[in-house]
């Protein structure tokens, strides 16, 4: 049998496509690796050495791989702390309680843990606010925005169900709330409202949900939709701008510079200052654990995470159906703007709605959740 | 930024974060300083016995682990090691021992509180052998009633199983054999083998000997309760058993200082009132150290010292109560026994005395039914109504006790004396100096002015057609 004369020998790894033969490591170790691993390195290289934008020196646009950090400071600390929790609510505050005070390191994992949800949920509201008044959303990168909502709505849900977990009095009464505002959602609300609690009323069936939630559900889910993000962006690339700022621009001649590995090194400081930071703050901060839930007794005071202010706020502002309503239609908005906004700019194509809609959007979500921070009722 | 300065920011951070884990490492280190755990220490004598004895018996070993004589190292051969010529000691494995560990070998260490002990009620509880209450138990009631009831509380005088020929009976690898009637038992008042009285484990259950244990209500409960001293029950009645039930996450019980409003303040338990510490006075294991009256007997009396065991008991109530509070409380206290004392105990016991002074009785105790009603009367009803004011608890110082104890007096005692008396002029003299005396002159009959004062109000109050 005749041999293609172009074709490597038999054995030897090949670029995808049936392409050139790949180049061989000159060790015998890397040979090794790279006959079971074929990898493409000088692809790998390309890719990676793919040169950015002059703009991504600046730390305002190094927000977008933060969330990404923190979800796997989150997924570490949230597995060991999974060692311990019980689902049950006649175990879930004493295993929790058991990890602050007995478990050897328990109180700093679950301090970064809180921290680290806190953080994640800030640095995902500022991507997104860097990403909406740069206009980043606009075409072609529309479902990429959506794909981010869907992220912000992911992330905040862990939260929730995260602090539902801890089996506080705010857990119960939190998840109660919660329960009685997806109740108000037209027809399809209290069906929605009884699979979330698995009942009428929030009970053992409600712990045990938001633990697969928290733990299964969302972790998969963030996972692939910032699968995808990440895959969005780099088919898409980095958005280029007109920056009026040398300093942002660069200069003509550098008007970009390498991924890798300086760009890598600027996300390196932004993650080992997050570990120091998340670091102090569980050592100084460490979380407490404040009354077990008591399914009888109303605290006279309650308010959820800082992150649901805005909404507590609105909820007493405005009654239980239009907060729902008006909040759906809130959410629908922020997913469909980059139509509306193209719709908008088609008809006046120097348009600054957005911006002005973003600056009223923001200062209204600031004045409302320090209304609630500092309300006493 | 330059790549190099870059570099160096992450060299930085990188080592102003591992010297935050440095510090994270120091407070968890603090931690453990803070809440120690148990760390056993195990004599080489101990190890071998928990060799087979966390196979054999785990649970009396994890509770021993747990405690806090095994941090100190106080084990198991610490504890039941005994002299050769002790008379229940035995080789085992090599060394002699003895089972039971008497408040002699507590006090090996625990000097002060073997001594208190010692001198306490508690040490003397087995003492009632020979008392009235023994021939119930052990004759009436049967011996068998007497060795799982009243001496499981009061405690047996521990002896040897015996062979036929008198000599003690021993097992097969030499160990002498106790009396199955006398031991197992943990009776307060047990009369050891090496002469001392006691059973620490009475409150002290082995072998975890926990503090918060021998502080629970719950310890003291196990005797001091039932329908001739329901002082348990009358706690739980009461405003401080309210309290500690309500409180009890806040009671600090396993604190090893227990200092009332220093080291708790939520509620006081029986510890709490009879032994243990304040700002001004220790811990003591006399459990009568701070008890002013007996009201055990017929007719309740102050005990020796009586002054100053009330200045130790008022001394625990002005953690909570200011000197008005607790002067009206014993004012009222002591009226209502001596109440007890003049109406009911010194009148019944006047009666029980002429009849026996003209032989009516026979010499056998409780072979005659006024026999078991002034036993009830005193004993069970009588005590209730006292224990009932003495600790705050009004159902059984009123329907549980001086309810109870008129019908029994009015409706039981009394007929039964008129008959067991016969007509005999000197029972009939006590019986009349009884009923003549004011507190009982409601019992000849109520004036028309009295009957129509009460007409009238429940008229009033009632209505017209509830009075006939």
């Amino acid at each position: 049998m005749n041999q293609d004369a172009t074709a490597p020998p038999a054995g030897e790894p090949v670029a995808p496509h049936g392409g050139r033969p790949l180049p061989l490591p000159k060790s015998r170790a890397g040979r090794w690796l790279q006959r079971r691993l074929p990898i493409d390195l000088d692809a790998l290289r390309y890719y990676s050495n793919e040169p950015v934008p002059n703009h991504l020196k600046h730390w305002w646009w190094c927000l977008g791989g933060t969330p990404a950090m923190l979800f796997a400071v989150q997924a570490v600390t949230g597995i060991l702390l999974s060692f311990y929790y019980v689902p049950d609510p006649s175990q879930a505050y004493e295993s929790v309680k058991r990890v602050s005070t007995i478990v050897p390191f328990g109180w700093f994992l679950r301090s970064i843990h809180r921290w680290s949800s806190n953080l994640m949920i800030a640095a995902v509201i500022l991507h997104m606010m860097r990403v909406f008044f740069t206009g980043a959303y606009r075409k072609p990168r529309e479902l990429n925005w959506m794909i981010g909502i869907g992220l912000l709505g992911a992330t905040l849900f862990f939260g929730f169900t995260g602090y539902s977990l801890v089996y506080e009095q705010l857990s119960y009464w939190g998840a109660t709330v919660a329960g009685n505002l997806t109740e108000a959602v037209p027809i399809i609300g209290p069906y929605l409202a009884r699979l979330l609690r698995g009942g009428e009323m929030v009970g053992d069936n409600t712990l045990t949900r938001f633990f697969i939630l928290h733990i299964g559900i969302l972790p998969a889910l963030i996972t692939a939709l910032l699968g995808a993000h990440v895959l969005l962006f780099r088919l898409h690339g980095v958005t280029e701008f007109e920056f009026e700022s040398p300093k942002l621009r660069g200069s003509e001649e550098k008007k970009t510079f390498p991924f890798f590995p300086d760009h890598v090194m600027t996300e390196l400081i932004v993650g080992i200052g997050l570990a120091f930071v998340l670091t102090c703050l569980a050592v100084i901060f460490p979380v407490g654990l404040a009354e077990k839930a008591n399914p009888l007794q109303t605290p006279p005071h309650i308010k959820p995470e800082w992150y649901f202010f805005w909404t507590f706020r609105w909820l007493k502002l405005t009654g239980l159906t239009f907060a729902v309503l008006s909040i759906g239609f809130f959410g629908f908005l922020a997913l469909a703007w980059p139509f509306v906004d193209a719709a908008i700019r088609r008809r006046r194509p120097a348009s600054e709605l957005s911006v002005r809609l973003g600056i009223l959007a923001v200062c209204a979500l600031v004045v409302l959740t320090v209304w609630e921070a500092f309300a006493t009722h | 930024m330059t790549l190099d300065q870059k570099r160096m920011i992450v060299a930085a951070l990188s080592f102003l974060f591992l010297a935050s884990l440095l510090v994270v490492a120091w407070v968890e280190g603090g931690k453990e300083r803070i809440h120690p755990k148990p760390r056993p220490v195990v004599g080489a004598d101990s190890a071998k016995c928990l060799q087979c004895h966390e196979q054999k018996t785990p649970v009396i070993a994890a509770q021993w682990t747990d405690s806090r004589h095994a941090q100190l190292g106080v084990g198991c051969y610490e504890c039941h090691r005994a002299d050769e010529k002790e008379p229940d000691a035995f080789q085992h494995e090599g060394k002699w021992i003895a089972t039971i560990v008497s408040p002699a070998d507590c006090g090996a260490c625990h000097q002060d509180i073997a001594r208190e002990f010692q001198h306490s009620h508690h040490s003397q509880a087995a003492q009632f052998i020979g008392s009235l209450d023994n021939v119930l138990g052990e004759v009436i009631e049967g011996r068998l009633a007497a060795v799982n009831g009243c001496w499981q509380c009061h405690g047996s005088t521990v002896a040897f199983a015996k062979e036929k020929d008198g000599t003690v009976r021993k097992d097969k690898t030499g160990k002498p054999m106790l009396d199955p009637t006398t031991w197992p038992n943990t009776g307060i008042g047990r009369v050891n083998l090496d002469g001392s009285r006691g059973a620490c484990s009475a409150c002290h259950s082995r072998h975890a000997f926990s503090r918060a244990m021998a502080r629970q209500p719950e310890v003291c409960g196990k005797c001091h309760m039932g329908p001739d001293h329901p002082q348990i029950e009358i706690y739980e009645e009461s405003k401080h058993g309210i309290a500690f039930r309500t409180r009890l996450a806040e009671m600090n019980l396993s604190s090893e200082s227990w200092v009332l409003g220093v080291d708790y303040t939520a509620a006081p338990t029986c510890a709490t009132c009879h032994m243990s510490a304040t700002r001004n006075q220790p811990v003591t294991h006399d459990v009568g150290a701070r008890i002013s009256w007996t009201l055990r007997p017929v007719i309740s009396r102050k005990l020796d010292e009586w002054e100053k065991k009330r200045e130790a008991m008022k001394d625990v109530c002005a953690n909570c109560h200011a000197p008005d509070f607790i002067a009206a409380f014993y004012t009222s206290f002591d009226a209502t026994v001596e109440m007890w004392n003049s109406k009911f105990a010194v009148p019944a016991q006047s009666v029980m005395d002429a009849l026996r002074a003209r032989h009516l009785l026979t010499p056998t105790p409780f072979d005659e039914e006024i026999e078991w009603s002034f036993y009830r009367l005193w004993h069970h009803e009588g005590r209730r109504a006292r224990m009932g004011v003495s600790m705050q608890g009004p159902d059984y110082t009123q329907w549980h006790g001086f309810f109870e104890v008129a019908e029994r007096f009015y409706f039981d005692f009394l007929p039964k004396a008129r008959e067991a008396g016969r007509g005999d002029p000197q029972v009939t003299r006590a019986l009349k100096a009884v009923l003549d005396s004011p507190e009982h002159a409601w019992l000849k009959g109520m004036s028309p002015e009295d009957r129509a004062k009460i007409d009238a109000f429940y008229r009033e109050r009632y209505g017209a057609e509830t009075v006939k």
